[in-house]
């Protein structure tokens, strides 16, 4: 089996003088990442590597974390103007997260009945959870709707945190907020409950990509905000093997807590183990050894 | 049923809102916006820096950052500040026999008033009522029933006591407590119901406001407690400790799951344990399993292993075993440990006859403890 390919694009220029990230960039660094995931430079060309033009995708964000950390909007809506661009329609292509509050906290629109790209909660009428509970391994849980009845394609675009249970909390975690129940998964370092919900039919199924937001991190006493433990490293990480994606995520973490001062995650003894249960489930590798890095610049 | 209609019913008639769970799941996401939660101060938790709070309600001790909630569902960090999202937010509410409980020695033939928000600190795989008790607390339609409604709705409802079950009402404690305090005002009694994961602390406030306790004892080893409830044994059974010793009447139930926790040696065991260390007069029940949730591979617990479990329980000197969820069986009945006579004869949730007097057996004498009036 060949490394799994991460792709990390950074851009010391992504955020304007208000703080926010600058839309025109974040496209750039969407086309540039995308491009060079898939080997394909055409933007059609590597939707159709990922895609198909029937699909209809849903980018599960995180935005438990209110404004100052969840995955931002301009992220969000730069990767849905990329996919109508190059590969589908507008109308399927669906923002969702757990609930509109979360996502109007966070910064977003949500509401039904707009043209376009949507923006939706779980909690939205008429929404809500499937009624079969799927039980898969440890774990028992209602499924989204959204995922599971709005979708065939899923993409995963999580904040990256540090989590003072978890370790790490990127894009496999993100799917937590796809279930009724996360706060039952937290034990044990959320291991192996992470692995395992990825590793449900409702998501395996339909993952196809995982970008992962670290413009902004916290990289420390997570996954609440904490000012003087963000950095800006003006990143972004792409995938196809979610745990590739959340293992380069989880280096970078520990880049910033040792530029900081701070002990690993390890010698704190909240190394995110689940990314070695994932890896023995198959789902990605998770050693570096494994993992094909292409870092990238943009002016 | 749309959520106005559930509400004004949930109001008007106050009783027998169930839980069906297909209507539930759609029910998921009809509350738009912020939910109609409470947002009153939870005890028992400390302030950590940084908006940090560390919850001393149960065992978990969950730490949690603002804007996270706990392992219940229904607890949540809000600014440093946690805060109870179910006070006064019951979700099911129904007048039940209190042989449903089952509590089979306090106040035989009456009606327990029966409440529950959502929310657990527990995750059993086997668990009867996870449509209420495995959800957070948005995710189910409840309505406002404070702790002096659903007081006043007990005696209305000519209960003689509140019980507090369905789901884990330790994690609804700040609501319960204030019931039972108001209800007791009102000469009304209270029961808790629980799977016994609760600190010491309070664990003791609570004892003071309240009459019974029935303690759903999951297992005998901690291994099972790991797998299939998410919890541990040890502070369970600390908690059956403390009820025993305190004034409020305490009732086991020991839901016999086959090939997961009917291991004759662990029974036996559990059996001594109670005796020893709760005591002989405690009412232990083995209840009858039945395919739930996260465990339908297994069959219905056979009749066998329950009686087994309960002349195993006999032999340890126990002096009143019960077979639960077997209508009918004559080990549903209370029998004199005196002269053997049936004081109390039951058919499943109903009573036949009770020959009691002021506590004693009608026949020879002999006291059997319980509340009885």
């Amino acid at each position: 089996m060949g490394a799994s390919r991460v792709v990390i694009i950074k851009s010391p220029g992504v955020f304007a003088a208000s703080g926010t990230p600058d839309p025109a960039v974040v496209a750039r660094m969407f086309a540039r990442g995308l491009a060079l995931l898939t080997g394909e430079g055409a933007g059609v060309r590597a939707a159709a590597a990922l895609f198909r033009s029937s699909d209809r995708v849903g980018i599960k964000v995180n935005t438990i974390g209110g404004k100052a950390l969840s995955t931002r909007p301009e992220v969000a809506h730069a990767l849905a103007a990329w996919l109508a661009e190059n590969a589908l329609e507008e109308r399927n292509i669906v923002i969702w997260d757990r609930t509109a509050r979360e996502l109007r906290e966070a910064g977003y629109a949500p509401g039904p009945g707009r043209p376009g790209v949507r923006v939706l909660g779980t909690d939205a009428d008429g929404v809500g959870y499937e009624t079969g509970l799927v039980s898969h391994l440890d774990v028992g849980s209602l499924f989204s709707r959204i995922l599971t009845e709005y979708t065939t394609a899923s993409i995963s675009l999580a904040i990256l945190k540090d989590h003072g249970l978890a370790g790490v909390t990127a894009g496999m975690k993100n799917y937590f907020g796809a279930i009724h129940n996360p706060n039952k998964y937290h034990d044990d370092r959320c291991d192996p409950f992470v692995a395992q919900v990825f590793d449900a039919p409702p998501v395996k199924s339909r993952h196809r990509l995982t970008v992962v937001d670290a413009l902004s991190v916290q990289f420390h006493r997570g996954p609440s905000y904490h000012a003087r433990w963000a950095a800006k490293p003006g990143t972004l990480l792409f995938s196809v093997d979610p745990v590739a994606a959340d293992s380069v995520g989880w280096a970078l973490i520990e880049r910033l807590r040792a530029d900081a001062g701070l002990p690993s995650l390890e010698a704190e003894g909240r190394s995110p183990g689940y990314l070695a249960t994932a890896e023995k489930m198959g789902l990605g590798r998770s050693a570096a050894a494994a993992i094909e890095t292409i870092e990238e610049t943009l002016s | 049923m749309n959520r106005r209609s559930f509400l004004r019913r949930a109001a008007g008639a106050g009783l027998a809102v169930g839980t069906g769970l297909p209507a539930l799941c759609a029910r998921l996401a009809a509350q738009p916006g912020r939910p109609n939660l409470s947002r009153v101060e939870a005890r028992y938790y400390v302030k950590l820096p940084d908006r940090e709070i560390e919850c001393r309600l149960c065992p978990r001790l969950c730490r949690l950052g603002d804007k996270e909630r706990g392992y219940c569902g229904v607890r949540e960090n809000q600014g440093g500040v946690y805060y109870t999202l179910v006070y006064g937010k019951a979700c099911s509410l129904n007048v039940d026999p209190i042989e449903k409980k089952p509590f089979f020695h306090v106040l035989p033939g009456t009606t327990a008033l029966s409440m529950a928000t959502a929310g657990c600190n527990v995750n059993c795989k086997f668990c009867q009522n996870w449509e209420i008790s495995q959800v957070r607390a948005e995710q189910v339609e409840h309505f406002d029933l404070p702790p002096e409604a659903a007081a006043a709705k007990a005696v209305s409802s000519g209960c003689p006591s509140i019980a507090y079950t369905y789901s884990e009402p330790t994690v609804f404690f700040e609501y319960m407590y204030d019931t039972a305090l108001l209800a007791r005002r009102r000469g009304v009694r209270s029961l808790v119901v629980t799977g016994g994961h609760i600190n010491p602390e309070p664990l003791a406030d609570l004892l003071a406001v309240v009459d019974a306790v029935k303690v759903d004892l999951k297992g005998f080893t901690e291994g099972f407690y790991k797998a299939y409830v998410r919890g541990a044994l040890k502070p369970v059974l600390e908690a059956i400790r403390t009820v025993a010793k305190s004034e409020a009447w305490l009732e086991i139930v020991y839901l016999v799951i086959p090939t997961l926790n009917d291991r004759p040696e662990d029974i036996r065991e559990m059996a001594r344990w109670v005796g020893n260390e709760a005591g002989v007069d405690v009412p232990l029940h083995f209840s009858r399993f039945h395919p739930m949730y996260l465990v339908k591979n297994l069959p219905p617990t056979p009749l066998s292993t329950l009686e087994a479990a309960r002349e195993t329980a006999l032999g340890q000197g126990l002096r009143f075993v019960y077979i639960g969820n077997v209508p009918g069986h004559e080990a549903e009945s209370t029998y004199c440990p005196g002269c053997g006579q049936a004081v109390i004869k039951r058919i499943g949730y109903s009573i036949e006859a009770v020959r009691l007097k002021k506590g004693k057996c009608a026949s020879c004498g002999t006291a059997i403890p319980g509340i009885w009036a």
